[in-house]
């Protein structure tokens, strides 16, 4: 009897196995293609990766979203023009599912390289599964079109293999939050951060800066990119009476840090986090209208327009497009950081008089400081690292039994004045 | 029959035996190391052989814990991460070349082992718990912001200079064959038998003179030496990582899961679940999770149920029995 459980087990697991394996090979062999070098080829293969689930997957999935709606717009217009070919090309999008996992991402990257043949690469969301791509993309000699990673190790002098094409390194995003604090005469600054790169390069220009101008923050702090629960650190901050109060997280940490603000029963008259000008719908249906209300953000694109552009869709373009082909999804940063990116890539292969990799760096670098697109300005450092984007301070407003996020600084740009200190109860 | 032909025909049989035992051992170090070194011929995604074979090392490292003394780390990662930093460390502030870097990144996982030694006096969920929680307190520490001047804190670790997708390949192959040896020499020695002693009974092995706390000491700094490689090789063969990418409690569970797939306490098994378990992950986890983790729940809760010896103790057990077969027909 004990023989026969065993064996019956032993077929179940085998069954299992079999079939997976079967149906694998059948993608694997659907998903293969390869590229002539002799001819122009008959696609440009553009490899992605996302995160369908995992703590990076709210960013994700718009950002793949972006990248797809480049790709069906190429299309639509019979592909894209690679100038070493002089013709159009149809573009075909290899993407897989990395579920947020920086070991699964690393294989997968190495997969689009050496089995996919991709003509451009585009990494997944973010710093921490965009490493894994950087020294493999070197070793392949394959050019990397970063979107959304600010890593400040990934750009270095000896490495052509990698273009910042979307987001600005975030030790750069505080500067004009510096100059508001400054200019509102907020002398008492709570900095909470999360220990991770992308954090931790904003908290430390923001504490740098603030010391410039003579303000040193009452509280200055990191905690593990994990945390959920902030009772005890908001206590914690609330004991040294701070006029405002900075949070510096990831989506997954600012949702729970606002949420947890009334709870606590302290009521700051600023309190700034990262990712609600990124994501607003998401944050809306999160956190909500009172929770969410006369909080501070950074004011990204769509918020903030670029309605003249010299390459694609301007950003309002781009949103109405974007809904109309994405009808669930909402537009935001992230999508518009794919889409964005990916237009750094068509540059790269309109303007490259050879279809090699360094041939496509050396026409981005070229476009660098020249070219605007729906998310501002694309100019790169000679590493290639971008430095064009400016993200203005915004403010969340109740609206029409939501909220509307305007900006509120710098004064040149601003849309409103911004309501400090924020209203009571 | 003579006394003296029986005598000489048994010592024929015991020597054939012993020979047998022997080829068996070293065929269960060359086959894996073989293959994986004649792999790249088949598969060009470098990376991936290597993933593949850092969870072999990592899934014999449980086997060597979990398969001998039945201790369950699921904080096992804590000295996969301590090797990669070790690893970090010894390229960035000691000037080390690549594959000496990845030995001391093995070192660096044992000296944290011997740090958490007080966690062997806990036993079954409590060890799990606590050795969990211990490898979350050394990610926090490892990223913390005060400790850039050594680990780079939260900006990541960067190994660039020093990347060789071959040379990582080859490394660990060899880290494999270091990995498969313990094994083998842990399973045939006065160790590995105390080590099963103790596992059966505690007190008796104790009563039978077996030093109950320097045997788990010892399979437990070995098992996170070879987690440390692991984590060298891994960190080389990627060079560009943070704190979550290898502080990450997925590698503990997958480690697991793939040593119990396979067959703890066997040779071969952590090898062939590693390998199996994770070509099916990378070949339908990727676009289809939600198909395979339905599929590895599945596969996890058939193990538990039927087959807590994994695939290894029904194939000794089938020919087990077509030996008996085979000799009742004879």
């Amino acid at each position: 009897m004990k023989v026969h459980r065993r064996l019956l087990g032993l077929a179940g697991v085998c069954a299992a196995t079999g079939g997976v394996v079967a149906i694998a090979a059948t993608q694997a062999q659907a998903g293969h293609t390869r590229a002539s070098a002799a001819s122009a080829p008959k696609q440009i293969v553009v490899g992605t990766l996302y995160a369908s689930s995992g703590a990076y997957a709210a960013d994700s999935i718009p950002q793949y979203d972006g990248v797809k709606f480049w790709v069906n717009q190429m299309n639509k217009q019979g592909g894209v023009y690679v100038a070493a070919y002089k013709k159009k090309i149809h573009v075909k999008l290899v993407a897989y599912n990395d579920q947020s996992s920086p070991t699964t991402a690393a294989t997968l990257y190495s997969q689009l390289i050496t089995q996919n043949h991709v003509n451009i690469m585009i990494p997944d969301f973010g710093s921490v599964l965009t490493a894994p791509a950087v020294s493999i993309a070197q070793d392949h000699h394959q050019l990397l079109f970063d979107a959304t990673a600010s890593g400040t190790v990934f750009f270095t002098p000896n490495n052509p293999y990698i273009v910042g094409a979307g987001i600005r390194n975030s030790a750069f995003w505080p500067d004009p939050l510096v100059q508001f604090l400054v200019a509102k005469h907020i002398k008492k600054i709570a900095i909470l951060y999360d220990a991770n790169d992308f954090d931790a390069a904003q908290a430390a220009t923001l504490d740098h800066g603030l010391i410039a101008h003579g303000v040193k923050p009452v509280y200055y702090q990191s905690t593990a990119t994990t945390t959920t629960t902030y009772g005890t650190l908001i206590d914690s901050i609330a004991a040294t009476n701070p006029q405002a109060v900075i949070e510096l997280g990831y989506n997954t940490n600012d949702i729970p840090f606002l949420n947890t603000l009334p709870s606590a029963g302290h009521k700051f008259n600023m309190v700034f986090t990262v990712f609600p000008g990124q994501l607003p719908q998401l944050f809306q249906q999160q956190v909500g209208t009172k929770n969410l209300g006369y909080t501070y953000t950074y004011a990204t694109p769509p918020l903030v327009p670029y309605p003249k552009v010299n390459l694609g869709l301007n950003t309002a373009q781009f949103s109405r497009a974007f809904k109309a082909a994405f009808p669930s999804q909402a537009v935001d940063y992230p999508a518009m950081a794919g889409y964005g990116t990916a237009l750094i890539a068509q540059e790269a292969l309109n303007k490259a008089t050879s279809f090699s990799q360094l041939a496509m760096r050396r026409a981005v670098g070229n476009a660098s400081g020249k070219l605007t697109t729906a998310i501002g300005q694309f100019k790169i450092t000679k590493d290639g690292e971008e430095e064009g984007e400016f993200l203005p301070v915004g403010q969340v407003f109740p609206s029409h039994g939501g909220t509307a996020i305007k900006v509120v600084y710098p004064t040149n740009l601003a849309t409103t004045k911004a309501k400090y200190p924020a209203p009571k109860g | 029959m003579p006394e003296g032909v029986a005598g000489a025909s048994g010592q024929r049989a015991t020597r054939a035996q012993t020979w047998r035992r022997r080829g068996a051992d070293v065929a269960a170090v060359l086959v894996p190391t073989v293959l994986f070194a004649l792999a790249r011929t088949v598969d060009s995604n470098l990376l991936l052989l290597v993933t593949i074979m850092v969870y072999v090392v990592l899934a014999q490292g449980v086997n060597v814990i979990y398969g001998f003394t039945g201790y369950l780390p699921f904080g096992y990662v804590g000295f996969f991460g301590a090797g990669a930093y070790g690893t970090y460390i010894a390229v960035a502030h000691l000037g080390a070349g690549a594959v000496e870097a990845t030995v001391l990144g093995g070192v660096c996982a044992v000296l944290v082992a011997i740090v958490l030694i007080p966690l062997l006096r806990l036993r079954g969920a409590y060890f799990a718990i606590a050795s969990l929680a211990a490898a979350l307190a050394l990610s926090s520490l490892v990223s913390n912001p005060s400790l850039q001047s050594v680990t780079n804190g939260p900006y990541g670790a960067d190994l660039s200079q020093v990347f060789s997708s071959g040379g990582s390949y080859w490394t660990a192959v060899v880290i494999v064959a270091f990995a498969m040896l313990v094994v083998v020499v842990l399973r045939r020695s006065r160790l590995g038998l105390q080590l099963r002693a103790v596992r059966a009974d505690q007190v008796s092995a104790s009563y039978a003179g077996v030093n109950v706390v320097a045997a788990r000491t010892g399979a437990w700094l070995l098992s996170a030496l070879l987690a440390g490689l692991a984590g060298g090789v891994y960190a080389w063969a990627i060079s560009t990582f943070y704190p979550t990418a290898v502080f990450d409690t997925t590698i503990s569970l997958f480690a697991i899961v793939f040593a119990l797939f396979g067959g703890v306490g066997t040779v071969l098994g952590p090898v062939v679940g590693a390998v199996v378990l994770y070509y099916v992950y990378n070949a339908i986890g990727v676009n289809d999770p939600q198909y395979f983790q339905l599929i590895f729940g599945v596969v996890i809760v058939v193990i538990a149920l039927f087959l807590p010896g994994g695939l290894a103790a029904v194939l000794l057990g089938a020919r087990r029995r077509l030996a008996t077969r085979g000799a009742d027909a004879g």
